[in-house]
């Protein structure tokens, strides 16, 4: 069976997110992936932070258990799943980081997902991802959208087998970077 | 009919013979095989697949990765562990406790010093799994230390030989623990086409005679008796691994 390495980035500031961010990794596991998984550590003013006492809990957890995605983790995946919610200026930040591989061809038929925080209806989740998604595509990635499935940790599990499916596919295809 | 003998044999595996990686925040010794080491004649030993020593400073760890189709055991010797996985568990514990993880189809979790002042020292076991693609589970058994106390103290089994009061296992594997003062000994059989390996977590202990110390191992087949004696200044800690 074709190795297949699958990068889970995520946002997240109670914890929710990095729920299905695990959730993801599970799935793509359970597909036989390897996987690593990396925080985009939040930029906000320590302030705001201190202001609200679960957030800043997590953070400090979440600066301990996780390491920020490097260039190297890019190259080195097969697939990329991004998890946030909304829109974060930590997630434009790493996009544009993103942006600077693709330029270079770095990012060559590589796989890219997004999972959407809220437990929200599929459709519901579809738009929201909607922006992510054209990014995605936009910076060279064979975008993969998610399944159907209205519970969210579930969509998570499924589209963390589907992107390694995929991803595997393209790689025994010869379709892949 | 002439039978065939099998010959005994008890191998050590020594202490500084183990591979060795000190990362600072980690200080650990591999008896087999793992991560950066790597030693075709040090794989495992039957079903048993790694066997580590490790040492984690004050507030560190090991953050999310995932394990597939594998029986992990982690067996605190000293400080805390906390342990947190994608089946929702998140749990702190200490000496005289198996932790018991069962990856099967595949599971995502970190471990960490639990003390932000006091290192851990602790061994992790992989056993491989005679059944594959299983459903992920947690177990975490505690004992009272007296229960290893100059006799073995089951810590994995098969899960009808487990019976709840051991993590089960999905292997013919039995795990134990002893602690055995200096100049106390007790047997234990091995039965007929099984294999031991021993592995002793602190101070000195004699096997059949044999001198083992502090982090080295054997691996014993063809005998039908085990004789353990605590030896040394302070006697011993050690597993017990009785395989197929």
């Amino acid at each position: 069976m074709t190795d297949i390495n699958v990068l889970v980035v995520f946002h997240s500031r109670t914890g929710r997110t990095e729920k299905l961010a695990l959730t993801a990794a599970v799935g793509a596991v359970q597909a036989k992936a390897n996987i690593r998984l990396r925080w985009l550590r939040e930029a906000a003013d320590d302030a705001a932070i201190e202001s609200a006492p679960e957030w800043k809990e997590n953070r400090q957890r979440m600066e301990k258990e996780y390491i920020a995605p490097r260039e190297v983790d890019a190259a080195w995946a097969d697939a990329i799943i991004i998890g946030t919610s909304g829109s974060p200026p930590e997630l434009q930040d790493y996009l544009a980081s993103l942006g600077v591989l693709g330029s270079a061809g770095k990012l060559e038929g590589k796989v890219g997902a997004a999972l959407s925080s809220a437990s929200i209806r599929a459709s519901a989740a579809h738009e929201k991802n909607g922006a992510l998604l054209a990014a995605l595509a936009q910076l060279g990635f064979i975008v993969v959208p998610p399944g159907s499935q209205s519970e969210a940790l579930e969509r998570a599990r499924l589209q963390g087998r589907r992107i390694t499916e995929v991803a595997r596919a393209l790689k025994g295809a010869g379709l892949a970077g | 009919m002439e039978r065939v003998k099998i010959a005994s044999m008890i191998t050590i595996r020594k202490n500084q013979e183990r591979g060795h990686a000190d990362h600072g925040w980690l200080n650990t010794y591999h008896t087999f095989s793992f991560a950066s080491y790597h030693d075709p004649a040090h794989m495992g030993f039957r079903s048993l697949r790694v066997l580590n020593d490790d040492r984690v400073a004050a507030g560190r760890g090991f953050g999310a990765h995932a394990h597939r189709d594998m029986e992990i055991l982690t067996y605190v010797l000293d400080g805390s562990l906390v342990h947190k996985d994608s089946m929702g568990e998140k749990r702190t514990f200490g000496p005289n406790t198996v932790q018991a993880m069962s990856a099967g189809t595949g599971v995502v979790h970190s471990e960490f010093n639990a003390s932000e002042t006091e290192p851990v020292r602790f061994l992790q076991i992989w056993i491989e799994p005679a059944v594959r693609e299983t459903e992920p589970s947690y177990q975490q058994i505690p004992f009272d230390p007296e229960e290893k106390h100059g006799r073995l103290r089951l810590l994995a089994a098969p899960k009808e030989a487990a019976n709840g009061h051991a993590a089960a296992l999905y292997q013919d594997a039995y795990v134990y623990a002893a602690v055995l003062g200096s100049g106390e000994s007790f047997k234990q059989a091995l039965a007929p086409g099984r294999h031991a390996w021993v592995q002793v977590a602190r101070g000195d202990l004699a096997v059949n005679g044999q001198a083992l110390a502090e982090g080295d191992g054997a691996a014993i087949s063809g005998e039908s008796n085990l004789c353990f004696a605590g030896a040394g200044p302070h006697g011993s800690e050690f597993l017990l691994f009785d395989l197929p």
